[in-house]
């Protein structure tokens, strides 16, 4: 009884090939790819060494701990949420541990606390949310100003240097065949959730979720443990990412992190994840969106533009990366 | 001791919400592998029927039996392990991802690391559409599916879910022809397989094409158990609807007076064609046809709220151009939208916020400044008129009623003063008394000489009111026939076809 | 603007606020209407706000009295909070509409500079400052256009316009404080009326009218309908759009009088103003009543926010706590706004 496929709107004709990548979001990470090239090939013909290996390094790490943080927040959003309590959690963390080692607490414990503790925000907003139904934007607003607070207090507003252990730099300054640590975590984290977001059946709920948490619940899908792990991933995340940047600088400071949250967002939209609706977004375009923001970033520098310069571009790029979005939405 | 073999009982289901009585002692009994129908007005209670069979909502009392052991649902999931799901209208799967997913959401096959098997997956879900006889490609978004192939994807995941009934909502209302006709190969496919199927429609032509037995519901009452093979249409209509036609609907007017409006040739490309009508003063013109017929759409593009690409209009004798809704509010063409809670009432506001929404500029004095003496005039004037309860302008509209709620929105029409009002769909799921009410308000309406358009979707309304008729088929009118004696089959006949 | 259920009790007591025609007066209904609309006021947000204000104030008065109510220790927190104000006032309109802007901070600093520079350059006084606010207004156009004309989302949009206006500013300046502004500009915020400095005046006469606007004019007032429904509200014949445009512009437009109030008082123009006024100005605004989903908020009630927020941060300082610890406070401060409101529209909805 087989008959032929029935009339989908997929037509194997060129233009409906487009109207569906537009679609999928593809349309807008083959910008994406191609803008990357376009600028790495105009910025290595005008600055010397701009590819070579040094320059890569420097331009991945001018950005890799707001990248660490997207791979988080790019699930949030998928969620239908947002979590701007990140920037927060960033120098909390690096005070926590800086203070931990003050105490004379050895690496490993002191970082498992830490994990701990910044665990509990992610636990905190994600309780909000669950049982009180208050929105995401509100509750993780809260917490970034009560988090960056205690951070502030706790340090009595001056950075924390002094007694890091040795073997502790290793995280932030240390290096693996030549590449450094921090970059070497993020492309094994971007692996990792990449895949799992892909494959595995506990992250694709996440999905179901953002596009309609009311058919996922009836479908057995458990949203409130989701939106638990969820927040705290993004909590953990972005105290990996203090924990190593307070490694890199030896040294703990109230003012790491400030406004990394819009930096990690724009890195997340750029990279085709709709924030409006949920439901939508990969890995894949995040971490090109990491990496185009990386190369921004580094062309200013490197091409001697006035680096005041470079948040009139990414507000302008992220403008237009919505701005397009919204026109290939609206032309199907 | 008898036997109840039945795959489910109901007995005695009662339920409110509020003050509300929704449903009332309803006992029934569904047998296996055959296809029933529920029916009734809007408000009659079918849908809350329907979810309380599918766990969604708790009975306040009565029992539940399948295969004659008592259940308690105590969620939409526990339905689904009981055997029993819902298709909903509103459709609940992920535009995003694919068919296969969908179907098999949260039961995909996975291996030890919980990593989805994906050929696995798609194989499975082939195998389900095949047996349905179905070939959709398993790997397709299904945001690319349109509506029908979405619903049939549902289904899909009905019966891979091992369900003993499936229940359809409305399942032809947003489906074309061709699609409606997919549907009932799909259905009987499930008779076939001893999965039994009922559905909630209000479209009787359906009804009796597939169902074998109908249950007829009215305020909340089971009134008629009848056999397809041995009823007809009007002894459903009869059960329907529970009085003579007459008292729901006022007499019509013989008397019209001069045109108010005059369409000619209208089109928007894809959705409608070559609409031409006039509409007298006085009278009530009725829309009529299949959903998808390009009623809705006809009327939103002549109140500018969508766009049109050609014809003309000329209201109250001079041409008039439709831009945008607020041009058309003040030239007095006005349009009651299908959907009073996403599109024209504002719920968390209170009544007389409401009334005055679409005629602000009546109630300011010249510096813009609300005159509140006045507002308070006239919306406790529309309260009065219209009769709506509970009698308190400062109410919220979230905590009203249904058909106070109606009231409220025909309130806000009236209070502009409209030359011309388009009513889509004045009375769904609204209650006896207040249809009556809102008829009787606009047979006023149109004889103190407001030119009425009544979109609808239950031929016996547009029967019951309406003096001319515009029959639409697939976005072009099919007929313009003066409401003599006029019967649905007749309506049906233009509409189809 | 809280939802309440109106129960067979409430609707029969109501019956008795219509005027005579449709019900008698009596002495008695005439007190049990003057009772209600009492009780409603009484139950209000604001009375809320007012009544903490009060008991933080009663708080700080055992504790350290004489410093707390002394007219500098006043002076010091009204003075701190005139910019404050502003910009809840402007969010608070934003959110009504179902919107939020996240450039006020950096338009803040944005105009700072753009006056400040003029300024320096020999322009006089007056046009520096309009042709700031013009600055002001262009970003607040561009929020208010690319969000109404396309449907862009809020936060995306004012989170982009705020990094533009912000590295604008920075570019400007590069970097630096703009110092050595005329000292006729000084009087701005150093001037005073009637004893009364001139900026206290001007925020007070603008929440004044700006509260006033909101609730009487029809034309603000829209943008409840605006952000409570925005499709009926088309439909409905309102002008979305242009509202929308204008209420980013307000916003935009306070934040930039902010910044002329705060160039005036620290003498200088810097694009690192406003650093976070964005986020102060929404917990304000949240916990004056307005709420992320649109259609509620208060001018009055923002103001109470704001006020609480700054009592509760200087009586910390007072108390000898650490003004490291303002921060902290100012968060714990919204989430404890943000758990009591949660739970108290639960319990509503609940009934």
């Amino acid at each position: 009884m087989a008959e032929k496929y029935l009339e989908t709107k997929q037509n194997k004709s060129i233009n409906s090939l487009i109207n569906r990548s537009m679609r999928s979001g593809r349309a807008q990470n083959n910008i994406l790819i191609m803008l990357i090239l376009i600028i790495s090939v105009i910025m290595s013909f005008a600055v010397p060494n701009f590819l070579s290996f040094t320059n890569i390094k420097v331009l991945f790490m001018g950005f890799i701990f707001e990248g660490i943080m997207a791979l988080g927040m790019t699930i949030v959003i998928i969620a239908g949420g947002i979590d701007l309590s990140i920037s927060a959690i960033l120098p909390f963390a690096a005070i926590i541990i800086a203070y931990f080692f003050k105490a004379k607490f050895d690496v490993i414990p002191a970082i498992l606390l830490t994990y701990l503790i910044c665990a509990g925000v992610g636990f905190f907003n994600a309780w909000m949310i669950n049982t009180l139904k208050v929105h995401p934007f509100i509750v993780t607003l809260a917490s970034q100003l009560t988090v960056r607070g205690l951070a502030l207090a706790i340090s009595n507003g001056k950075n924390v240097t002094s007694d890091f252990p040795a073997q502790f730099s290793f995280l932030g300054q240390g290096s693996l065949f030549g590449i450094p640590i921090p970059i070497v975590l993020f492309i094994i984290l971007a692996l990792i959730i990449g895949v799992l977001l892909k494959h595995n059946r506990f992250l694709q709920q996440v999905y179901f979720i953002g596009d309609n948490p009311r058919a996922a619940r009836i479908s057995g899908i458990k949203v409130e443990a989701f939106i638990y792990f969820v927040f705290i991933l993004s909590s953990v995340l972005a105290c990996t990412s203090g924990i190593m940047t307070a490694s890199l600088y030896n040294n703990a400071s109230n003012s790491y992190g400030l406004n990394s949250e819009l930096r990690v967002i724009t890195a997340v939209v750029i990279g085709g994840t709709d924030i409006v609706k949920g439901g939508t977004g990969t890995i894949f375009g995040t971490v090109l969106g990491v990496i185009f923001m990386s190369l921004i970033y580094n062309a200013f520098v490197m091409a001697g533009i006035n680096p005041y310069y470079e948040t009139i571009v990414i507000g302008a790029i992220l403008l237009l990366a919505v701005f397009l979005m919204n026109f290939f939405k609206r032309k199907i | 001791m008898k036997m109840d073999n039945s795959l489910l009982r109901l007995e005695k289901i009662n339920k409110s919400f509020s003050s509300n009585k929704v449903l009332n002692s309803i006992s029934l009994t569904i047998e296996s592998g055959t296809c029933f129908a529920v029916v009734g007005e809007n408000g009659a209670g079918k849908s809350t029927l329907m979810k309380i069979i599918g766990g969604i909502y708790r009975p306040d009392s009565g029992e539940i039996f399948m295969h004659g052991n008592k259940v308690r649902f105590a969620s939409a999931r526990d339905a689904i392990h009981h055997g029993i799901s819902i298709v909903h209208q509103e459709l609940s799967l992920a535009s995003n991802l694919s068919v296969a997913q969908n179907i098999f959401c949260h039961r995909e096959p996975v291996n030890s690391f919980g990593f989805i098997q994906w050929k696995k997956l798609y194989s499975d879900a082939a195998d389900v559409l095949q047996k349905m006889g179905i070939n959709i490609d398993p790997r397709a978004k299904c945001g690319d599916l349109s509506v029908g192939m979405q619903q049939i994807v549902e289904i899909a995941k009905a019966i891979s879910l091992n369900s003993q009934l499936i229940i359809m909502d409305e399942p032809t209302s947003a489906l074309s022809e061709k699609e409606i006709d997919h549907l009932y190969k799909i259905v009987q496919s499930l008779l076939d397989r001893k999965i039994t199927v009922i559905f909630i429609s209000h479209k009787l032509n359906e009804v009796f094409k597939i169902a074998k037995k109908i249950f007829v519901l009215r305020d909340g009452n089971l009134v008629g158990e009848k056999l397809t093979e041995e009823t007809t249409r009007e002894e459903i209509i009869n059960l329907m609807v529970g009085r003579p036609l007459g008292d729901l609907f006022p007499p019509k007017n013989t008397n019209r007076g001069e045109i108010i409006l005059s369409a000619n040739n209208l089109k928007r490309k894809g959705v409608f064609n070559n609409i031409s009508f006039t509409l007298y003063r006085g009278e009530i013109l009725g829309f009529a046809g299949l959903v998808g017929a390009g009623r809705t759409e006809v009327a939103r593009a002549m109140f500018g709220a969508d766009p049109i690409d050609g014809g003309e209009i000329i209201l109250d004798s001079k041409p008039f151009k439709p831009c945008n809704p607020r041009e058309s509010i003040k030239r007095g063409l006005c349009y009651l939208t299908e959907d009073r809670k996403s599109l024209g009432l504002f719920l968390s506001m209170t009544v007389r916020m409401n009334i005055i929404a679409a005629s602000l500029q009546s109630f300011v004095n010249k510096l813009g400044f609300y005159l509140f003496g006045e507002i308070k005039k006239q919306s406790t004037k529309y309260l009065e008129y219209m009769q709506i309860r509970p009698f308190n302008d400062q109410a919220y509209v979230i905590n009203l009623s249904g058909g106070n709620q109606q009231k409220v929105l025909l309130a806000k029409w009236l209070c502009s003063n409209p030359k011309v009002l388009i009513a889509d769909e004045p009375t769904r799921g609204v209650d006896i008394g207040a249809k009556a009410k809102i008829h009787r308000d606009l047979r006023q309406l149109a004889e103190n000489g407001t030119g009425i358009i009544v979109i609808s979707s239950e031929l016996p309304e547009i029967l019951g009111l309406c003096d001319r008729i515009v029959i639409f088929r697939e976005g072009n009118v099919a007929a313009i026939i003066d409401n003599k004696n006029l019967t649905q089959e007749e309506v049906m006949l233009h509409a189809t076809n | 603007m809280n939802r309440k259920y109106i129960d067979e009790q409430n609707s029969n007591i109501v019956k008795e606020l219509i005027p005579s025609n449709l019900s008698e007066k009596s002495e008695v209904s005439r007190n049990r209407a003057f009772n209600n609309i009492l009780k409603s006021i009484l139950k209000s947000r604001e009375m809320s706000l007012f009544l903490i204000i009060l008991v933080v104030s009663l708080i700080m008065w055992i504790q350290k009295g004489s410093i707390f109510f002394s007219i500098k220790n006043f002076q010091g927190i009204i003075s701190g909070m005139v910019y404050d104000l502003f910009m809840a006032a402007g969010m608070t309109i934003v959110l009504i509409l179902w919107g939020i802007d996240l450039s006020v901070g950096a338009i803040l600093a944005l105009t700072s500079v753009i006056t400040a520079m003029l300024m320096r350059s020999g322009v006089s006084v007056p046009i520096a400052i309009l042709l700031g606010l013009l600055a002001a207004l262009t970003a607040g156009f561009l929020n208010g256009f690319l969000i109404a004309r396309f449907s862009l989302a809020p936060f995306i949009v004012t989170m982009a316009v705020m990094s533009i206006a912000r590295g604008i500013a920075l570019v400007l300046s590069s970097g630096y404080f703009i110092s050595g502004l005329p000292t006729s500009f000084a009087f701005i915020s150093n001037g005073r009326v009637l004893g009364v400095p001139i900026p206290y005046i001007v925020v007070l006469i603008t929440l004044i009218v700006l509260d006033f606007l909101l609730k009487y004019w029809k034309f603000l007032n829209q943008a409840f309908y605006i952000g409570t429904n925005p499709s009926a509200a088309v439909l409905s014949g309102i002008n979305v759009r242009f509202v929308t445009i204008v209420g980013y512009l307000i916003s935009a437009l306070l934040a930039g009088l902010a910044a002329i109030f705060m160039s005036s008082n620290l003498a200088m123009g810097f694009s690192q103003f406003g650093q976070g006024a964005e986020l102060r100005a929404i917990a304000a605004a949240v916990i004056g009543g307005a709420s992320f989903s649109g259609g509620t908020g208060s001018i009055l009630g923002a103001t109470l926010g704001v006020i609480l927020i700054a009592i509760i941060n200087n009586g910390f300082v007072l108390l000898n706590g650490s003004p490291n610890w303002q921060q902290a406070v100012s968060g714990i401060i919204l989430l404890i706004a943000v758990i009591v409101d949660a739970i108290r529209t639960r319990k509503e909805r609940r009934e």
